[in-house]
């Protein structure tokens, strides 16, 4: 498929989609009676809700009367803003009777995940757009008070150093692999998950913050990148067909020990086909395909070289 | 890249659906927020103390910085001041180590803002290896004075009393400079610009033609990066350019190094090349809107990129005996260029269903020229034969299309399909092919109870495996290369989530079962199998202490066939790969919030076993690589006044690693090791300090 062809393709799909928006742009749900709001706006929330976690969020970017853009910017609607229309909720109640619930960011909320998206999405068109919809995150139900507290006075989410333990909630397993011997230092705190997944969702794969995983590891090891005289076809390709970037029992994140992880694609003729077992260990006739840096002793530009003489990654 | 009409063509699209964004019609005249105590003026902490470490040890310093025995300073803050929508925020941490970060940022919220960062982060890999070799040059090693070469290590007989102490270890330091702007309520603009410099000793193997030596290789790397773009954006769409430069510097072009072995005339002298300075530039265009005919929204993505590499060749060899002939060219003039594109559809088109398509495309094109080159193997001698680059492309698609049905008691069931296609050149699979299918249920039965399974299976088939590809190489026909050759995955995952929202409990669960069958290898990976589980529990002990207990376990089991020979496998690799996680901790803070306490204790043990069999050796057992870690951490603080805290943190951590690689310097026969010895160390560090707080701690009404 030629790149015309392509973007062709995508246009047309952009086009098929934008029309129905056009045609409908104007629902039942925009021309709605207002709903009622509270009285007072913050201050009628504030006579009740007055405690140290809630008041927090007059420390937060969300509380800036001069920005007109934030919930308490001049005109907005304060609490409402996020929480919606509560003049049912502050309104008197008879004695026994359950007072009507606000809208809530949390799993008891009577609001969908979905519901409770939109209302951030709606203000933070510029930081995430639309690519929440395009992400993994989105389609399994994840809502943006999963993982952020837009209340605190610093959101954990937002620190390099909390933020992980934010996402090990639900990635598991990761924190289980940042704890093997090789890794990047996410458990020291000195990296988190955003520096490669855009956790707001993208169309790539695996969510990663450049265009492929390539890129993003290109980001800090830019060294890697080349274009090298002498490229090794696996390399350029995706750099996850030898490291597991999120951690590993081996050196270098490799996700198999060498010679055997060279051995899965080497097998010319001679050492590269040939057993490397406990017989090369220094207790019988020591190798140099088996110890050290085992095919790296010799081929130490697994990267690429760019040597004239650099063929075989030994220069 | 998108065409200059194309492109125009979206914006014009983009611009008929721009709605405004329409203010509620709500009287807010007596809204004054009164009681809302909105911040003012200056807030923040600072830290100092010291911390000292009881041993030397890298892998204790990896990232943090206490590499070695001894005090360190520890300064860290962190701060705002806040007038109006003025905002600052900074922050100091780990001043005093080699790990340390500032941050500044700031601005006027709506406006514009700013970030100004400095961060350093170190590496450390080894501080047990040694050397002989002394750098005469950050370019070149010398051996020392009167050495005497062998045909082996054992002939090294002045080998004990050169070994000098040589840390592996570098230094990263990032600086950031990052600005934005909001011009009107829709436009923002933005540019990031980084550097980050990397320097310091790594090891690297330097071959001579049948030994080796491994080097302290010293590298100096430097690498700007440019991020800047505009964006426009409504509730309803929008659309973003940004462009991206990256600008890799090596400082280092070339490592030379005096061979300690018995060379032939001309080849006492040896040279590599280091990794060549390269940029890339990339322009991408990014938008996304959203219709509410069943709530379409369509994101969208192309980018376009340019990958230049021109560093200047070395020659064929630094041995001054051997004539190579001409290079092809002084330079590579590599360059490769990549496109982008993606588009995602997530659309509902009943209240209980929902839709996603994605279709993605990457492309790197590598147009470097392909030219004939000699080859001086390993500065000792001509190979005789002419050699062509192989300057390797690729060409990857991927579509999926899922859904998503709640059904009865709120059963969501979903299922997708995936096609992924990926063509290459110059490699035995030209075109690949990956069909993969999946289903999953999730139910909540109840707001604090979250069962999901999910299973599917995927297929990478190929249109052949070309084996002249291999052949040419002299690669035995019957190897199939793990990331090409035809496999069939199947899999399974379950979680369960139960966090009973008055309950003081919470647990979570995870496991993952997968399978992978190369069916159609003689030769290569043949069989994976894959575990992964995990417990996740939290109990609220009271309102100001917890608890947690986390167990993490993986397997991973892989079957490898070689050959030495090349009509069938004669020898096996059975791998197993575990790894087991447990982390208990709790923390306790009282009622006044004078005193506050947490610790945590993590359990890291990882396990690899090869068993070997083969023809010429039988079967063959190598030792196990084992690592262990047990640390454990402590924090306290206690409040003297408003403004005035003590804190500990105490540190004991033990790690042992078991890995016969790593071997003294005359081990090998045929290779100088560095000697770099398996981590062991049992060390703890203790930190006093004191905080100074200032600004209001408590928020109060305003009223």
């Amino acid at each position: 498929m030629t790149a015309k062809t392509r973007i062709a393709i995508l246009a047309a799909l952009f086009a098929v989609i934008s029309v129905p928006g056009v045609v409908s742009s104007q629902s039942p749900d925009d021309e709605a009676a207002p709903a009622d709001y509270s009285r007072k706006g913050a201050d009628t929330c504030l006579s009740c809700h007055d405690d140290q976690s809630t008041l927090a969020v007059f420390r937060t970017r969300h509380a800036v009367p001069e920005d007109s853009d934030s919930p308490f910017g001049h005109g907005q609607l304060q609490c409402e803003s996020c929480h919606g229309a509560g003049a049912d909720h502050s309104g008197r109640v008879r004695r026994g009777q359950e007072r009507p619930p606000i809208f809530a960011f949390d799993q008891n909320s009577v609001a969908s995940i979905s519901e409770q998206n939109d209302f951030c999405i709606d203000c933070h068109t510029e930081d995430l757009g639309f690519a929440w919809h395009a992400s993994g995150h989105d389609s399994n139900s994840v809502s943006c008070a999963g993982c952020h507290i837009s209340h605190a006075d610093s959101d954990p989410v937002l620190s390099a150093s909390t933020q992980v333990e934010v996402c090990f909630d639900c990635h598991q397993q990761q924190r289980t692999q940042f704890m093997k011997p090789y890794a990047h230092p996410v458990r020291q705190g000195k990296m988190d998950c955003a520096n490669c997944h855009s956790t707001h969702g993208e169309t790539t794969d695996l969510l990663m913050v450049r265009q492929t995983a390539n890129d993003t590891c290109y980001d800090c090891h830019a060294e890697t990148r080349g274009p090298y005289l002498w490229e090794h076809a696996p390399v350029s390709e995706d750099c996850g067909n030898c490291h597991d970037p999120h951690g590993s029992n081996q050196p270098g994140m490799l996700s198999m020990r060498a010679p055997l992880l060279c051995q899965g694609c080497h097998s010319e003729d001679g050492h590269p086909s040939l057993p490397q077992d406990e017989r090369g260990l220094p207790s019988g006739l020591p190798s140099q395909f088996l110890l050290g840096e085992s095919c790296l002793n010799c081929h130490s530009e697994v990267h690429g070289s760019n040597h004239p003489s650099g063929s075989k990654l030994m220069r | 890249m998108l065409k200059p009409n194309t492109t125009h063509c979206l914006l014009t699209t983009l611009s008929i659906l721009l709605p405004g964004i329409a203010m509620a019609d709500v009287d807010t005249s007596e809204w004054l927020c009164e009681f809302c105590p909105f911040e003012d003026g200056y807030r923040g902490s600072y830290d100092a103390g010291a911390t000292y470490v009881s041993e030397d040890s890298a892998r204790f310093g990896n990232g943090t910085g206490y590499d070695e025995k001894g005090a360190y300073a520890e300064l860290d803050g962190n701060g705002s001041y806040a007038n109006g929508a003025y905002r600052l925020d900074w922050s100091v941490e780990d001043l005093g180590l080699s790990s340390r970060v500032l941050e500044l940022d700031g601005g006027l919220q709506g406006s514009f803002g700013f970030t100004i960062g400095y961060r350093e982060m170190p590496y450390r890999q080894f501080n047990t290896a040694r050397t002989i070799f002394a750098a005469s040059r950050p370019d070149a090693l010398a051996l020392p004075g009167g050495w005497v070469a062998a045909g082996t290590t054992g002939g090294f007989t002045q080998l004990a009393s050169p070994l000098q102490p040589q840390n592996a270890e570098s230094d990263r330091q990032v600086f950031d400079l990052g600005g934005n702007w909001t011009p009107g309520s829709h436009f923002r603009v933005f540019a990031d610009f980084q550097r980050q410099n990397r320097d310091g000793i790594k090891i690297s193997g330097g071959s001579s033609f049948t030994n080796a030596s491994l080097l302290p290789q010293w590298f100096d790397y430097e690498t700007d990066r440019i991020d800047a773009g505009i964006s426009y954006a409504t509730s309803r769409a929008n659309l973003g350019v940004a462009y991206y430069g990256s600008f890799f510097t090596n400082n280092q072009q070339s490592y030379s190094w005096e061979t300690p072995f018995t060379s032939s005339p001309g080849a006492e002298v040896l040279r590599k090349s280091a990794a060549p300075s390269n940029d890339f530039h990339q322009i991408a265009l990014s938008g996304a809107f959203r219709a509410t005919a069943w709530d379409t929204v369509t994101t969208f993505s192309a980018a376009s990129g340019r990958g230049e590499q021109n560093e200047a060749f070395l020659p064929y060899s630094i041995n001054p005996n051997i004539s190579a002939g001409a290079l092809p060219s002084d330079s590579l003039g590599a360059k490769v260029d990549t496109s982008n594109y993606a588009i995602a559809i997530s659309t509902r088109p009943f209240p209980k269903g929902r839709i996603r398509f994605t279709y993605r495309v990457d492309e790197r094109d590598n147009k470097t020229l392909r030219s004939d080159w000699n080859r001086v193997i390993v500065d000792a001698f001509s190979s005789g034969e002419i050699e062509q680059n192989t300057p390797y492309s690729f060409d990857r698609s991927h579509l999926t299309l899922s859904g998503e049905l709640v059904t009865w008691k709120d059963i969501r069931i979903s299922g997708g399909y995936g096609h992924k296609v990926l063509e290459r050149d110059y490699q035995e699979v030209a075109k690949q092919t990956i069909d993969a299918g999946w289903g999953q249920l999730r139910w909540r039965p109840l707001s604090w109870l979250d069962f999901r399974v999910k299973g599917g299976t995927e297929e990478r088939d190929i249109d052949r495996y070309d084996e002249s590809v291999g052949a040419s190489f002299g690669q035995n026909p019957l190897l199939r290369k793990y990331n090409l050759a035809y496999r069939f995955r199947s899999y399974g995952e379950l979680f369960v989530g139960i966090a009973p929202g008055e309950s003081r409990w919470s647990i979570g669960s995870t496991v993952l079962v997968a399978d992978d069958r190369y069916n159609k290898s003689l030769l290569g990976m043949t069989d994976s199998e894959e575990i992964r589980a995990t417990i996740d529990v939290s109990f609220a002990i009271s309102k100001n202490a917890s608890t947690y207990f986390i167990i993490g376990h993986e397997n991973i089991d892989a079957l490898q066939l070689g050959s030495e020979q090349f009509n069938n496998w004669d020898w096996l690799a059975d791998h197993e790969d575990t790894f087991d996680h447990v982390g208990i901790g709790a923390r306790w803070r009282d009622a006044n919030d004078k005193f506050d306490i947490s610790a945590d204790y993590n359990r890291g043990a990882g396990k690899t076993s090869i068993r070997m069999e083969s023809v010429s050796g039988g079967d063959s057992l190598l030792p196990d690589l084992k690592s262990t870690l047990d640390s454990v951490r402590i924090k306290a603080s206690y409040r003297w006044t408003e403004r005035l805290q003590g804190i500990v943190d105490i540190r004991v951590e033990q790690f042992e690693l078991n890995d016969w690689a790593l071997v003294a310097p005359d081990a090998i026969p045929t290779v100088l090791t560095l000697g770099a010895e398996p981590y062991d160390y049992d060390l703890w560090a203790i930190g006093l300090g004191v905080r100074y707080s200032f600004g209001s701690r408590d928020i109060a009404l305003a009223n």
